[in-house]
C-alpha cells in the first residue's frame, strides 16, 4: 500500500500536468504531489522502523532501513524544490528568459516540460531505492538519467546541449558497465542460488548466498559496478559531466540531481559493496573505494580554489561530497558506513539550500560568474546572501554545523581502520576546500553595496531558503531520534559482515 | 537424431555466429561510410538474435526466444531504419572522420580482442570443469571484446551519430554476455533493459538532431565551450 502510494503519486502528477492547460493548475499539482510523496516516504520509514523490512509482490518491491533512508531524503529534496521551482520559473518568465511575452504557449510548453519530467525523475528515484531486484534497480537508475537529460537541455542554449550530450554519453557508458557488473553478479550467484527465475537477482536472496559466490567473477563485477555507478555518482575520474550539467540545468533540477542522483548511485554501490564484502572480505573493495574517494576529493580541491563561476563551484563541491561518502564506505568498520550515511543525510539538507541561494543570486545579477559580480550581494539579497554564506560554512564542515560531525566520523573510521595516512590527507584536502570555497563566497556576498539596498519580494523563492536554513541550524544540534534510528539501521545493513568467512 | 538436434552442432553454430559478430565489429571500426556502419550494426544484431535462438532451442528456455525476437525487431530492423532516416534527414556528410587512422584502429581492435581473451580466461575456469563445455560459454571473450572495441570506437570518433552507434554496439556486447553467461537474465529485466535502450537511443537521436541544428555540424569536438 505504501509502496503503491510512493510510486503512483509522482506518476499521476506527471500524467495530470501533461494534460493540464493552466499554469496554476500545474503548480498546484506539483506541490500536492511533492507533499504526498513525502508523506508516503515518511509512512514507509515508519513501517520499516517498526517492522525491520517490508516487501510486496513476492519481493519485487523491498524496503529496509537503507532504502527507506534514501527514499526519505530524495522525497525531502523534491518537496523542498517544489515551491522554489514555482518562484524560480515565475522570475525566469518575468526576466523574459523564455523569450518575450508574445508567445504564452511556448512558455507553457517549457513549464510543462519541467512539471511532467521532474515527477518522472522522482518516480525513478524512489524505484531505485525500493526495487528488490538488482536488475530492476539498474533499469530505474537508467530511468533517472533519461528523465533528467531533457531537464538539462531546458534552456536550449548551445552550452546546455553540450552539457546534456556529455551527461548522456558518460552516464550511458557508465550504466552499461554497471549492467555488465549486474550480469556478472547474476552469473557468480547462479551456482549458489541456482534458479533462473526472476527472484535470482533479488537482494534478499543474493545477500544470503553471497559467501558462496564465485570469487573471481565477483571481483570483476565489483570493479565494473564501481566504475559504472561511480560515473553516475560523478566520482573522479568520471566526474567531468557534473560541473557542466549542474551549471546549465535550471536550479531546482540541479539541486535534485546533486542530491538524488548522487544518493541513488551511492545506494546502488553500497548494495554491491555488501555483496562483495560478504564474498571476498572487506580488504579488496575498501582499497578501491578509498582510492576513488580520495581522488574525487583531491580533484575537487584545486578546481574549487581557482573557480570563476559559482554554479560550477557547487558542482565541484558535490564531487567532493560524493568522494567523502565513498571514502567513508571504503574506511569501513562500524564507523565508516555510519559516517557515510550521516553525511548523506546532512548533505541532502544543506546542498539544496546552497543551490537555492546560488539561484537567487544568479537571477538577481543575471550571471553566475564570480568575477563579474563585484561583491556586495548582501545589500541586494538581504535574505539569501547571508544564508548563502552560512550554507557555505555548513557544507565545508565548520564545527557548529552537522556536516562536521559526519566528516569527523569518517575521519575516525579512517584512524580506526588503520588508514592513518589516508585520513590525514583527507583532512588536509578538506581544509583546502574550505579555504577556497569560503574565500569565493565571502568575496561574492560581503563588500560595499553596488546599488541602493533592495528587498527580496518573491516569497516562493525566500521561504524555502529560510525553512532550509532553520533546518540546517537545528540539525547541527539535534537530529530527531527516528531519523537517527533509520541512519543507524541503514549503517548496520552496510556493515553486516558474515559470521563465517571462507 | 537429426544433425541439427546435436548440441555439438549448436555449439559450433554459436561459435561461428559469434566469430562473425566480432568480424562485423572490427568492420565497423575499419570502414568509413556511415550507412555501411549502420548496416553492419543491423547484421550484427541479426546474428545476435540467431545466437539467442540457438541457445533457447538447445537449452529449452522459451523466455530467451522472447529476447531473440525483441533483438530482431528492435535492433536489427527498427533502429537501423530509424538511424538511416535520421542520416537522410539531417543531410550530414556520410564519411566518418576518426581521430585515429584506420590501420592503427584495426591493430588496436586486435589488441583489445586479445585483452578480452586474457580477461575472460579466469572466468571460464571459474565456471567449473563440468560447466565449461556448456553451450555458448566460449562466447564470453567475444562479448568482452565487443564491449572494449565499442568503448574504443566511442572515444575515437567525433561525430555524434557515430558515437551513438558505438554505444549501441557496446550494448550488443552486453547482450551477448547476458545470453552466453546466464542463458538470458530473467525476462522482466530483459524487457526493462530493451525498453531503456530504445528510449535512450530516441533521446540521443533527438539530441543529435538538435546539436545539428544549433552548431550546424555534428562534430562533438566543437562541444568544448564549457571548461574548468
Amino acid at each position: 500500500m505504501t509502496f503503491a502510494l510512493l510510486l503512483l503519486i509522482p506518476l499521476a502528477a506527471s500524467g495530470l500536468t501533461a494534460i493540464s492547460r493552466e499554469r496554476r493548475a500545474m503548480e498546484a499539482i506539483h506541490l500536492l504531489s511533492a507533499l504526498g510523496g513525502f508523506a508516503a516516504a515518511v509512512l514507509l520509514a515508519g513501517e520499516v522502523l517498526s517492522r525491520g523490512t517490508t516487501s510486496c509482490w513476492s519481493g519485487f518491491l523491498y524496503a529496509d532501513s537503507l532504502s527507506a533512508l534514501v527514499v526519505l531524503l530524495g522525497s525531502f529534496v523534491y518537496l523542498a524544490c517544489a515551491p522554489y521551482a514555482i518562484g524560480y520559473f515565475r522570475t525566469d518568465e518575468a526576466n523574459q528568459v523564455f523569450g518575450t511575452e508574445e508567445n504564452p504557449h511556448e512558455h507553457l510548453a517549457k513549464l510543462r516540460k519541467y512539471f511532467t519530467l521532474t515527477p518522472l525523475f522522482a518516480f525513478s528515484m524512489s524505484l531505485v531505492a525500493v526495487a528488490g531486484n538488482l536488475g530492476v534497480m539498474w533499469v530505474a537508475v537508467e530511468g533517472t538519467t533519461l528523465a533528467s537529460i531533457f531537464l538539462v537541455t531546458f534552456y536550449g542554449r548551445p552550452t546546455s546541449l553540450e552539457a546534456a550530450w556529455k551527461y548522456a554519453m558518460i552516464a550511458g557508458v557508465g550504466l552499461s558497465m554497471a549492467l555488465f557488473g549486474t550480469i556478472l553478479v547474476y552469473y557468480a550467484a547462479q551456482h549458489s542460488t541456482g534458479g533462473e527465475s526472476l527472484s535470482a537477482l533479488n537482494w534478499a536472496v543474493l545477500v544470503g548466498g553471497a559467501a558462496r559466490f564465485d570469487r573471481t567473477v565477483t571481483r570483476l563485477a565489483f570493479i565494473l559496478v564501481l566504475l559504472g555507478y561511480g560515473a553516475k555518482a560523478g566520482i573522479a575520474p568520471m566526474h567531468t559531466w557534473k560541473p557542466d550539467a549542474y551549471s546549465e540545468a535550471p536550479v531546482p533540477v540541479a539541486a535534485l540531481m546533486a542530491v538524488s542522483v548522487l544518493n541513488c548511485a551511492l545506494y546502488a554501490l553500497a548494495r554491491f559493496y555488501v555483496l562483495t564484502v560478504n564474498c571476498l572480505g572487506p580488504a579488496f573493495p575498501s582499497q578501491l573505494l578509498i582510492l576513488f574517494g580520495l581522488l574525487s576529493i583531491g580533484i575537487a580541491a584545486p578546481f574549487i580554489l581557482v573557480q570563476r563561476n559559482y554554479r560550477r563551484l557547487l558542482a565541484y563541491s558535490s564531487i567532493d561530497q560524493g568522494g567523502i561518502m565513498v571514502l567513508g564506505l571504503g574506511f569501513g568498520g562500524v564507523l565508516g558506513p555510519l559516517g557515510m550515511l550521516l553525511h548523506m543525510t546532512f548533505h541532502s539538507v544543506t546542498k539544496p539550500l546552497l543551490f537555492f541561494c546560488a539561484g537567487n543570486a544568479q537571477q538577481q545579477t543575471g550571471n553566475d560568474s564570480l568575477k563579474k559580480t563585484a561583491g556586495g550581494l548582501l545589500h541586494a539579497l538581504p535574505v539569501s546572501a547571508p544564508m548563502f554564506l552560512m550554507a557555505t560554512l555548513a557544507i565545508t564542515g565548520t564545527p557548529p554545523f552537522s556536516m562536521f560531525q559526519s566528516e569527523f566520523t569518517v575521519m575516525r573510521a579512517g584512524f580506526a581502520g588503520q588508514h592513518e595516512g589516508m585520513a590525514i590527507l583527507f583532512v588536509a584536502l578538506l581544509v583546502a576546500i574550505f579555504a577556497g570555497f569560503f574565500y569565493h563566497i565571502a568575496q561574492l556576498v560581503l563588500g560595499p553595496a553596488s546599488g541602493p539596498p533592495q528587498r527580496e519580494t518573491c516569497r516562493w523563492k525566500t521561504y524555502p531558503v529560510v525553512a532550509l536554513s532553520v533546518l540546517v541550524v537545528v540539525m547541527g544540534f539535534w537530529l530527531p531520534a527516528p531519523v537517527y534510528a533509520l541512519v543507524e539501521g541503514a549503517a548496520r545493513i552496510v556493515t553486516s559482515t558474515p559470521a563465517v568467512h571462507p | 537424431m537429426y544433425f541439427w538436434q546435436d548440441p555439438q552442432f549448436g555449439d559450433r553454430m554459436i561459435t561461428l555466429m559469434a566469430a562473425f559478430v566480432l568480424v562485423l565489429q572490427i568492420t565497423m571500426v575499419a570502414q568509413r561510410w556511415l550507412i555501411t556502419n549502420i548496416r553492419a550494426f543491423a547484421v550484427q544484431s541479426l546474428l545476435l538474435a540467431g545466437i539467442a535462438n540457438t541457445v533457447a532451442y538447445f537449452n529449452h528456455a522459451p523466455h530467451i526466444y522472447a529476447a531473440a525476437a525483441l533483438t530482431l525487431v528492435l535492433k536489427a530492423i527498427l533502429l537501423p531504419v530509424f538511424l538511416r532516416r535520421l542520416v537522410a534527414r539531417i543531410e550530414i556528410r556520410q564519411e566518418i572522420e576518426p581521430l585515429v587512422n584506420v590501420p592503427l584502429s584495426v591493430i588496436i581492435s586486435g589488441l583489445l580482442t586479445m585483452l578480452a581473451y586474457v580477461v575472460a580466461e579466469p572466468l571460464r575456469a571459474a565456471s567449473g570443469p563440468g560447466d565449461s563445455a556448456a553451450l555458448g560459454h566460449n562466447t564470453l571473450p567475444v562479448a568482452i571484446a565487443l564491449f572494449l572495441i565499442g568503448f574504443f570506437m566511442m572515444v575515437s570518433r567525433r561525430k555524434a551519430l557515430t558515437q551513438v552507434l558505438a554505444l549501441l554496439s557496446l550494448e550488443n556486447g552486453l547482450f551477448l554476455a547476458a545470453i552466453s553467461l546466464t542463458y538470458g537474465m530473467p525476462l522482466i529485466i530483459e524487457l526493462g533493459i530493451f525498453f531503456d535502450v530504445l528510449v535512450a537511443v530516441m533521446i540521443l537521436a533527438i539530441l543529435v538532431y538538435r546539436i545539428r541544428e544549433t552548431f550546424d555540424s555534428m562534430d562533438v569536438s566543437r562541444l568544448s565551450r564549457l571548461k574548468g
